[in-house]
């Protein structure tokens, strides 16, 4: 039996038999076929599973009208149903690996929105109890924080050219937004 | 057809209007620049620009727009022509031949063929538009919840069917985005659902943040990964903007051809745009006398699917404009514009608002004027707009994003949702799965749900009711085909040599 699976193991693009079960002989490897379908379709159904739990508590249909939590669950079962199939299609065929995701690039890009976001109008941290107030910045330096942090992600950033960049970059979005089209924004630090 | 014309001319005083007029022309404009962007596409453009119309009176943030809408398809042919990137599905066909043309050193011809089909192709549908919107919105009256429901089906089915890659996925995309439309406070009851005591969440999920998130913000995690090198300039001056006299009866059959079978197409449900620039490429190649000349510079090659995929991105406002319904995701992005500034798209919208209505239809032809008379000159800027490099590029777009976001509802946790889709956007990609259908789920999510429950109600809890109402039962016959179709193999494997031609 062990044998047997090692074999069907390396003859992974062959015609290899479906049928091993997972729960093989002793040392036996399982082998996710389709990695990329395999992950994607599960945590489709973690996020499924997640919006039943989630709307377990909404009083579902009574007589012949659906309540709030009908649709919701439905949809949800429906979105476990499909991702579950998405997996096993993943787990039973062959597909293409997930590709390695960057990490430096993102990081910084969700860093600088994140920075725009809580510079803009300044957060009381008190709330997840951190002790600390962040004022609020105001919309120019705001959007010169955001802009270099994310151009900080490039690796071919440069330095001087970046902080010609974002200079110019913040005039031209505090002319738009606030002079053209007259958005009420804060434009300095106010503290 | 007298009633056409007085209403095709009082949207014209409507479009004529200075105002409206600089509405158009500066959305073409932003439209173009952001739109000649490599890697964005037609829906992040709109998405981007979407906030600067909020201040705007509703029909001129409706007539800029389409005015963002129609400059971003052309700015995509421009970058894909001559940096052979297509932003998005529509103008991957252009590539094929606009690109060899441009390095043939035709570049100019091929931009203002491209450019003249579109305008013709604008011209016919506008009329279609105008002609068909009237009879189309009888036959809204004798919609009801269920007719609704199945329609919104059918929609949501071409979707999944035109999707690239498995039918499956995309399925899963529209539940997910159909779920991620329920969160926030129940319509009817006004109970919160799915919020996690998160006050922000009440509301439910803005609908500018899912759209940024995924198309703007995931879009520039993904061109981070790509180098710098991948992108291929024609560097040779682009001389001789006007097409020849011989080009010019070359492409003209091509621009007919590729108008008809456009206005056709785009009035389907589901993204028809996509599926009018192959089908027209496909039908030139086949019925042309040397099919060799295809993918080496055929003009006919770039004529016919710039003109399809124009004319249906116009009769792609039909099913809006008249039903209510959005075929794509550009036209989801349209309901969400105007559901901020109150219009509810639909019928009444022609009956109640007929100004709004016809200045959209005649901004329309407008819109297609003013690209053929801005952009041909200014060719030359885009193509040293194409040169800034996208380290400096990318940064500038998020903090737009941001600040496009922020100043919608002055809320920080907007952007920190946006950037939360973003990521998730990021891991779609990744694990192919592809986020129109899920943004088209989304925006129909709610009005699916509210004809459910009423069909349900009115039928007293029989789910019968949406197989025995004939013209409902007719539109899940056709949904149910359609997904038949797509899962058959033989049709599957020709699906996915169409696409596979598209990457080449």
């Amino acid at each position: 039996m062990a044998y047997n699976n090692r074999l069907i193991l390396k003859s992974q693009e062959g015609k290899c038999p479906r049928q091993n079960p997972p729960h093989g002989g002793d040392g036996f490897q399982f082998k996710v076929r389709g990695p990329r379908d395999f992950y994607g379709g599960l945590a489709l159904m973690a996020l499924a599973i997640i919006a039943i739990l989630a709307s377990s508590d909404l009083p579902g249909q009574s007589g012949f009208a659906f309540g709030p939590g009908t649709a919701p669950r439905m949809f949800a079962g429906l979105l476990a149903v499909t991702g579950g199939i998405i997996a096993l299609t993943g787990l039973l065929m062959d597909g293409p690996q997930v590709d390695a995701f960057a990490i430096k690039g993102p990081a910084y890009v969700l860093v600088a929105i994140l920075a725009f976001a809580l510079l803009i109008r300044g957060v009381d941290l008190r709330m997840i109890r951190i002790p600390f107030t962040i004022p609020s910045f105001g919309l120019v330096l705001s959007t010169f924080a955001a802009f270099i942090i994310s151009i900080m992600g490039s690796s071919e950033m440069k330095w001087v050219e970046s902080l010609i960049a974002a200079v110019a970059m913040t005039a031209f979005c505090v002319g738009l937004f606030v002079y053209l089209l007259q958005l009420p924004f804060q434009l300095w630090p106010a503290f | 057809m007298t009633d056409l014309l007085t209403n095709l001319a009082l949207g014209f005083t409507v479009a004529a209007n200075p105002y409206n007029i600089g509405f158009c022309l500066l959305g073409a404009l932003v439209g173009t620049l952001v739109g000649v962007l490599p890697g964005i596409g037609t829906v992040a453009t709109v998405a981007m620009l979407l906030p600067i119309t909020f201040g705007l009176p509703p029909v001129g943030a409706l007539i800029m727009l389409a005015g963002i809408y129609y400059g971003a398809q052309y700015g995509g042919s421009t970058t894909s022509i001559l940096v052979n990137i297509p932003g998005e599905a529509t103008s991957v066909v252009t590539c094929l031949d606009g690109h060899q043309m441009a390095r043939q050193g035709r570049a100019g011809a091929a931009l203002s063929i491209s450019a003249i089909g579109s305008f013709f192709a604008g011209c016919v549908s506008t009329v279609l538009v105008a002609a068909l919107g009237a009879p189309l919105t009888s036959l809204a009256l004798l919609f009801g919840p269920a007719e609704y429901f199945s329609l919104m089906v059918l929609g949501l089915i071409f979707a999944v069917v035109l999707a690239k890659g498995s039918a499956l996925k995309s399925i899963a995309m529209v539940l997910t985005g159909l779920l991620l439309s329920m969160v926030g406070s129940d319509l009817e009851t006004g109970a919160g659902r799915m919020t996690f005591d998160v006050a922000e969440l009440s509301d439910g999920i803005g609908f500018t943040n899912v759209a940024m998130g995924l198309f703007g913000f995931a879009e520039i995690i993904r061109n981070l990964e790509m180098s710098a090198e991948s992108r291929e300039i024609v560097n040779a001056k682009i001389s001789g903007l006007m097409p020849t006299r011989q080009d010019l009866i070359d492409s003209s059959g091509a621009i007919a051809r590729g108008t008809i079978l456009g206005s056709i197409l785009g009035i389907l449900p589901g993204g028809g745009a996509v599926v009018a620039s192959f089908a027209a490429y496909t039908f030139e190649k086949r019925i042309s006398k040397n099919p060799e000349r295809f993918g080496r510079g055929a003009i006919q090659g770039v004529a016919a699917p710039e003109a399809a995929n124009n004319a249906a991105a116009q009769t792609s406002f039909i099913p809006l404009l008249t039903l209510g319904i959005p075929p794509n995701a550009v036209m989801a992005l349209m309901v969400g514009a105007m559901t901020i500034h109150g219009i509810v798209p639909g019928p009444q919208v022609m009956v109640k608002q007929p100004e709004l209505f016809w200045g959209m239809i005649a901004s329309m032809w407008l819109g297609n004027l003013m690209l053929v008379i801005i952009n041909l000159p200014m060719v030359g800027i885009w193509v040293s707009l194409l040169r800034v490099p996208y380290r400096l590029l990318y940064p500038s777009i998020i903090v737009f994003c941001c600040i496009g976001i922020y100043s919608i509802n002055n809320s920080p946790t907007d952007v920190v949702i946006a950037a939360i889709f973003g990521l998730f956007g990021y891991w779609l990609v990744k694990h192919d799965f592809e986020p129109a259908p899920l943004v088209l789920a989304f925006v129909l999510g709610p009005l699916m749900e509210e004809n459910l429950r009423r069909a349900m109600l009115i039928a007293r809890g029989d789910p019968t009711v949406f197989a025995t109402r004939p013209i409902s039962a007719g539109l899940l016959a056709v949904a149910l085909f359609l997904l038949a179709l797509a899962a058959l193999p033989m049709i599957r494997k020709r699906r996915e040599e169409v696409f596979v031609e598209s990457e080449n």
